[in-house]
């Protein structure tokens, strides 16, 4: 087997990966000994501009899941006893179109939802969304980038005319003098990312917005920039402070104001009452810091003769019920400094999945069709019904975002069957006990995934798909650049490509149109039916990306950014630099007032909890929990508590403690830092059952992106005593030609 | 239903727009009319110091006006008369405003103390005579017609002082300040409390070091928040601004010069020389309107919970011409909060409540924490700290001379910082396991982590000591040379590597980056760890001929324990 080059299986930096065979003196298991697992392949950094050839740990010991013991290779069924059995394919099949038919037929086409993820491809994507909108005909389908991206996206349509993470290339920020991190951890989500902010860091200008003293927060230290430690759920009056600074000090740039944005006569005297000791009340932020950050920023901006500034947020911001209205106060304070749409400074999020970019696209999203369209623009239904061969009235209208479809599984007049892809519902979603409840209220659960994943683990159907490594297509990083995932391994006997599956129960269903199984041919159908729209790919195809990679060889400065609307069109690497695509080519400023958390403290539930995720896990764990080596680093749950908070509580380092929301109660094990406050504890979300802090967060749901408010919530603790908290343990599931006895979760 | 707010202030004007976001935009329900004695859309009177001290334009403290079809605004027009059996108000112009429900948000006037010379002799304060009707046509349901703007109201609070004598209460007195500070030379400012200190030390850095500013005061610096112990911490670091200042000492009288004021002449037969006076000696709620119309005024307008007035629960009052059950704070934050309620009140009565997408709440609270302490909640709201260049000042909650008793069952714990030679004075009260009081002078960034501690009722650590430093940082002082840097300490964050790794690693060998990197990953994430490794292998190769075996490593073990990665220690 020749050496592949790909990328990264994880985080939307996708950085550049080699895959090559394993070789005589190979790293079959990791550095520090442990478990020897054979690994089908090495892997390596390679020369990218993401990464520039760096990986993190999840990265270099990404081909451990390929070896993962307990990789699903056949089709489970649950038999009249409960159990998952083995089954084959054409059965399998069978039992789910049968059962589809059956819920279509008694409760309607909405009656079967569809739960996608942001790590699929861009054709798989593409084509689950026309599954659903053609073959199951149902008008519900979302995603779990409703719970990553939804409010940066609501935010970005609505302030700038488009939503593209960064609409920059992620080296332009090794330019900049000054960038605003308001709500991400970098250090530990996506670590090679931190090399793009040496420059600002060499300026004195990295301003990190986090309650927590966060990896990334700390490289704000030794004069590298500044740390703003927020009271949770409170930064988006930071950002109206910071606003209020760059307005009332006269450091905004008017003249851009003036060419190129509407909107500032509304938003400055709403911005008015945030002066900073006002702001320092409601946030806990020092009124000399906003002012300090705020001339920090305005200085490190071109018309101030600065080098740049950018403001980039993340899901510490988003996360939230006001998170739209977060973002958008970050977007006002970026066109104040006049940084948007200028080469060298700009706003952005930073992404989160792997796909998230380009799995909000194309047609995942319960109120969008294919190149970011919306379903709701005749037009649009138009031009997508005529590529999908069908007729527009037949597709449906937008259906329910993904908070509230869990809500409704089960319920009277809600869906009673769901299909589940990439996403593991059970650990990742709020409110989890709810959404078990849900899950067990349906008639069909049908779960595709490599791994026996807690929700895998909880259906009735279970179908074995294929990892990164072992497929085909396009992925679109944080930038919105378009790139190659390339199979280096024939997939396992018994697991099959989401593509094929979805084309055998389209026959199954009777669907109209073509369902091709080869990802070049989806992909060239995509780029068809994305033509046109916001996010445009018609002169996408992967013999050219393929072309423009070998040409370019991962140099900075390559790379095929949409929208790309024909085949000679080079990409757009910096969009915005000309016009807005909004009336009168003009972004908007919009002023957004400040609720703060749902959740408030009480004597009951006296502290704030954060949430958010370790560099060695990534999302729910079903892939990281199964690496020996990132399984051993950080193997339990654990909540992070300072010290005089935990002296308050009797609590020592390594006890177990029990949290206490208004939804319910989870269990980890005590670590001591002084990098929470003292009145918030923190907690990661990777671990499922009665260490899944999503057993706490509150499910309430952001207005206009239906984002539900992961990061804050409040809660109590106590020690819990005579219990010991284990290493969730990872169900291992043999599956023979015998029957696994796995009960389904749950209230049956 | 009619609503009229009289008074288009910060309150006012927050309340109407609070009331049109929580009726339904498209009822018709709601008719409200606003009158407003300054001929100015609102602004940000909070910041009238700033305008003062020039950190502020003028022109940019405006407050979002309401632009809504169910809201007239009468700019320039007082209210003169309630007919409370009619339910109408009389304004300036004659025009009559039938009302369902009346809201006084008339605010404060800047208090003018008696002192022989302030006052014009000419001048005395009378509010405008009220006209007979003349068909200027301001009745509410006219409300196409025009006022004429500026008619009646008055242009500034300090139109009854002589030249030269300012209040600072309106856009207007900051303007005529900044005007006369052009060439002053010998400021004197008579009055220390917040208001006193922001203009005092706004001024100075205005005059700039050829003008002298004093401040004058009867006695201690802010004695209504601060002890006499901050109160003197908080002098000097006032007098190190520049400011001149001269407590415990009142003024006697104002020396004129052809009727301009040059001077002022203090209890202790001091004469000041002063081309501009500013007084700052405190607010009284603006009550006249509610006096003539009948209703219960004590220092402002009585009203209970729910913002009522005693005798007519038609109508309201809020904002700093209120005295509601627990008192006025005359900050803000508190008249903020009275509209947002107001606001939900009046939406209810109008029925024509939004209905609100959120569900409904677990449990009835107002952000508030529980506090079952007996010795009465904590006004949150009461936060007081001082703006300007320079200036960090904070009290809040039990806080200066004047302190409620604690109560038997929640003993008080009130800890010190006192360190004067730096100008700084800490001090934070602790009851019932939280923080129910504190004063900063010169506290930063504890200061600001007080007031979160103190506003949300967070629990306050064992020791109240500990509330006096920061909390959160990194674990001492950073570990400078690889010897002090314990084998646990995640070096390579990227890649999970502890310095007990790269112990290992030059142990089985490996001796430049390129060799730890191939065997532990170090350096190939974000490659920003390059120089502490390259420091921990040059402290190795410096080691080598005194050891030549390094001591066993006890990083695994410890990452046995789950203790490695998430350590506080850096490179």
């Amino acid at each position: 087997m020749p050496a592949t080059e790909t990328h990264c299986p994880y985080c939307a930096l996708q950085c550049g990966m080699r895959l090559s065979p394993p070789s005589a003196e190979d790293r079959t298991a990791p550095p520090d000994g442990g478990e020897r697992r054979r690994l089908p392949v090495t892997v390596e950094g390679r020369q990218f501009p993401t990464n520039r050839g760096g990986l993190c740990q999840k990265g270099w010991t990404s081909a451990s899941v390929l070896a993962a013991p307990d990789r699903l290779t056949t089709p489970l069924v649950r038999d009249a006893t409960g159990t998952l059995v083995a089954a084959t394919w054409d059965d399998a099949l069978d039992v789910v179109a049968d059962r589809f038919r059956a819920v279509r037929a008694r409760y309607g086409p909405d009656a079967v939802a569809v739960f996608g993820g942001g790590g699929l491809t861009n054709e798989k994507a593409y084509q689950l969304g026309k599954f659903a909108r053609t073959a199951l005909r149902t008008r519900n389908i979302d995603y779990n980038g409703r719970f990553c991206m939804a409010s940066a996206a609501a935010a970005a349509n609505r302030s700038l005319g488009l939503d593209r993470g960064l609409p920059f290339p992620v080296t332009d920020l090794d330019g900049g003098q000054a960038i605003l991190l308001v709500g991400s951890n970098p250090a530990e989500t996506m670590p090679p990312l931190v090399a793009h902010l040496a420059g600002a860091r060499e300026h004195g200008g990295l301003v990190v917005v986090d309650p927590r003293r966060s990896a990334t927060a700390e490289l704000t230290d030794d004069g590298a920039g500044m740390h703003l430690q927020p009271v949770p759920g409170t930064d988006l009056a930071v950002l109206l402070g910071l606003a209020h600074v760059v307005v009332h000090e006269q450091l905004a740039d008017t003249d851009y104001l003036d060419a190129r944005t509407t909107g500032l006569d509304d938003l400055r005297p709403d911005l008015a009452q945030w002066w900073p000791e006002r702001t320092e009340q409601v946030t806990g932020v020092p009124a000399d810091d906003l002012r300090r950050a705020a001339r920090l920023l305005a200085h490190a901006s071109p018309h101030r003769g600065g080098v740049g500034a950018y403001v980039l947020t993340g899901r510490g911001l988003e996360q939230s019920r006001q998170g739209t209205d977060g973002v958008t106060a970050a977007i006002n304070l970026a066109l104040l400094l006049g940084l948007v749409g200028r080469s060298g400074s700009g706003f952005g999020t930073l992404t989160g999945q792997g796909n998230g970019q380009g799995g909000r696209e194309h047609g995942q999203k319960a109120d969008q069709l294919p190149g970011y369209r919306s379903i709701t623009d005749p037009a649009a239904r138009e031009h997508v019904a005529r590529v999908w061969g069908v007729d527009p009235a037949e597709i449906p209208g937008p259906g329910l975002p993904a908070a509230e479809l869990l809500r409704a599984l089960g319920t009277p007049g809600g869906p009673r069957a769901l299909l589940v892809h990439g996403s593991n519902l059970l650990v990742s979603a709020p409110d989890a006990a709810r959404v078990r409840e849900r899950l067990a209220a349906l008639d069909l659960l049908v779960v595709c995934d490599f791994v026996p994943s807690e929700t895998a683990l909880s259906a009735d159907v279970v179908l074995p798909v294929l990892q990164w490594a072992e497929e085909d297509g396009t992925m679109t990083n944080l930038e919105g650049r378009v790139l190659r995932r390339r199979a280096a391994l024939p997939a396992p006997e018994g697991a099959r490509s989401e593509l094929w599956i979805w084309s055998e129960l389209a026959r199954r269903l009777d669907a109209p149109g073509r369902w091709s199984t080869d990802p070049s041919a989806v992909f060239d159908e995509l780029a068809r039916a994305s033509a046109g729209g916001r996010a445009d790919y018609s002169g996408l195809s992967h013999a050219r990306l393929d072309a423009h990679e070998t040409a370019t060889n991962g140099a900075d400065g390559g790379g095929l950014y949409w929208p790309v609307p024909s085949p000679d069109h080079p990409g757009t690497p910096r969009a915005f630099l000309d016009t807005f695509p909004l009336p009168g080519g003009r972004a908007r400023l919009l002023p957004v007032h400040h609720r703060g958390p749902d959740d408030v403290l009480d004597t009951a539930h006296p502290v704030h909890l954060v949430t958010g995720r370790v560099l060695q896990h990534y999302q729910s764990g079903a892939q990281t929990r199964r690496v020996p080596e990132l399984a051993r680093a950080v193997s339990d749950a654990y909540v992070e508590i300072h010290p005089l908070l935990a002296e308050l509580y009797d609590v020592a380092e390594g006890d177990t403690v029990r949290l206490t929301s208004r939804r319910g109660t989870a269990v980890a094990v005590v670590r001591l830092t002084r990098s929470v406050r003292p009145d918030t504890l923190f907690m990661p979300f990777h671990w499922p059952g009665e260490n899944s802090v999503n057993r706490l967060t509150n499910p309430i749901t952001d207005p206009v992106s239906g984002m539900p408010e992961f990061k804050v919530a409040t809660v109590r603790l106590a020690v819990v005593t005579g219990e010991t908290v284990g290493a969730a343990p990872v169900a291992v599931v043999t599956v023979a030609a015998a029957p696994v006895a796995v009960t389904r979760g749950g209230a049956r | 239903m009619k609503v009229v707010v009289v008074g288009n202030g910060m309150v006012g004007s927050r309340l109407v727009t609070e009331l049109c976001a929580s009726a339904e935009p498209g009822a018709a329900a709601l008719d409200i009319t606003v009158l407003g004695a300054e001929d100015h859309a609102p602004y940000n009177r909070v910041l009238l110091s700033e305008v003062v001290a020039g950190a502020y334009d003028v022109a940019a403290i405006d407050l979002p006006g309401v632009v809504d079809p169910r809201v007239g605004v009468w700019a320039g027009v007082c209210a003169v008369a309630v007919d409370r059996a009619a339910q109408v108000v009389v304004d300036s112009t004659g025009g009559r405003h039938r009302y369902d429900a009346l809201v006084l948000a008339t605010g404060a006037a800047a208090r003018v103390p008696e002192l022989p010379g302030l006052r014009r002799d000419d001048a005395a304060l009378t509010p405008p005579p009220a006209l007979t009707p003349t068909g200027l046509g301001c009745d509410a349901a006219g409300a196409a017609a025009s006022p004429l703007p500026g008619l009646l109201a008055p242009r500034s609070d300090s139109a009854g002082l002589v030249p030269g004598a300012h209040v600072l209460r309106t856009i207007d007195d900051a303007r005529e300040i900044v005007a006369a500070s052009v060439n002053a030379r010998h400021v004197v400012v008579l009055g220390a409390g917040v208001l006193g200190v922001e203009v005092a030390v706004g001024l100075a850095g205005r005059v700039g070091p050829d003008a002298v500013v004093h401040l004058v005061h009867p006695r201690g610096l802010m004695n209504a928040q601060l002890d006499a112990a901050a109160s003197e911490v908080a002098a000097d670091a006032v007098a190190r601004l520049g400011v001149h200042v001269r407590t415990n000492v009142g003024a006697a009288a104002v020396v004129l010069h052809d009727g301009r004021v040059t001077g002022v002449v203090l209890d202790d037969g001091t004469q000041l020389p002063a081309d501009l006076l500013v007084v700052t000696v405190g607010t009284l709620p603006e009550t006249t309107l509610a006096r003539g119309a009948g209703l219960d005024v004590d220092r402002g307008v009585v009203v209970g919970p729910d913002l009522a007035t005693l005798r007519d629960h038609r109508v309201y009052a809020v904002g700093d011409c209120a005295q509601p059950p627990d008192g006025g704070s005359g900050l803000v934050g508190q008249g903020w909060d009275q509209a947002r309620r107001l606001a939900r009140t009046l939406a209810e009565r109008a029925g024509a409540l939004a209905v609100t997408p959120a569900g409904p709440r677990p449990e009835a609270s107002d952000g508030v924490p529980g506090d079952d302490c007996s010795c009465g909640p904590v006004d949150d709201s009461s936060v007081v700290k001082v703006k300007g260049r320079g200036v960090d000042i904070v009290a809040m909650g039990v806080s200066g001379s004047a302190r409620p008793p604690a109560c038997g069952a929640h003993p008080r714990r009130t800890v010190r910082l006192s360190d004067p030679d730096a100008v700084r004075h800490l001090e934070v009260v602790v009851q019932g396991g939280r923080v129910v009081g504190a004063t900063c002078v010169g506290g930063g960034a504890v200061a600001a982590d007080l007031v979160a501690a103190f506003t949300r009722g967070t629990p306050a650590p064992r020791d109240p000591a500990q509330l006096l430093v920061r909390a959160v940082g990194p674990v001492g002082g950073s570990a400078e040379t690889p010897v002090r840097i314990p084998d646990r300490a995640t070096i390579c964050r990227c890649n999970g590597v502890t310095k007990g790794d790269l112990v290992q690693a030059w142990a089985d060998g490996s001796r430049t980056v390129e060799d730890v990197a191939r065997t532990t990953r170090a350096t190939t994430g974000c490659g920003g760890c390059k120089a502490p490794v390259c420091g921990i292998l040059d402290w190795l190769r410096a080691a080598e001929p005194a050891r030549s075996a390094p001591a066993a490593p006890t990083a695994p073990a410890a990452a046995e324990r789950g203790e490695v990665v998430r350590s506080d220690s850096r490179s």
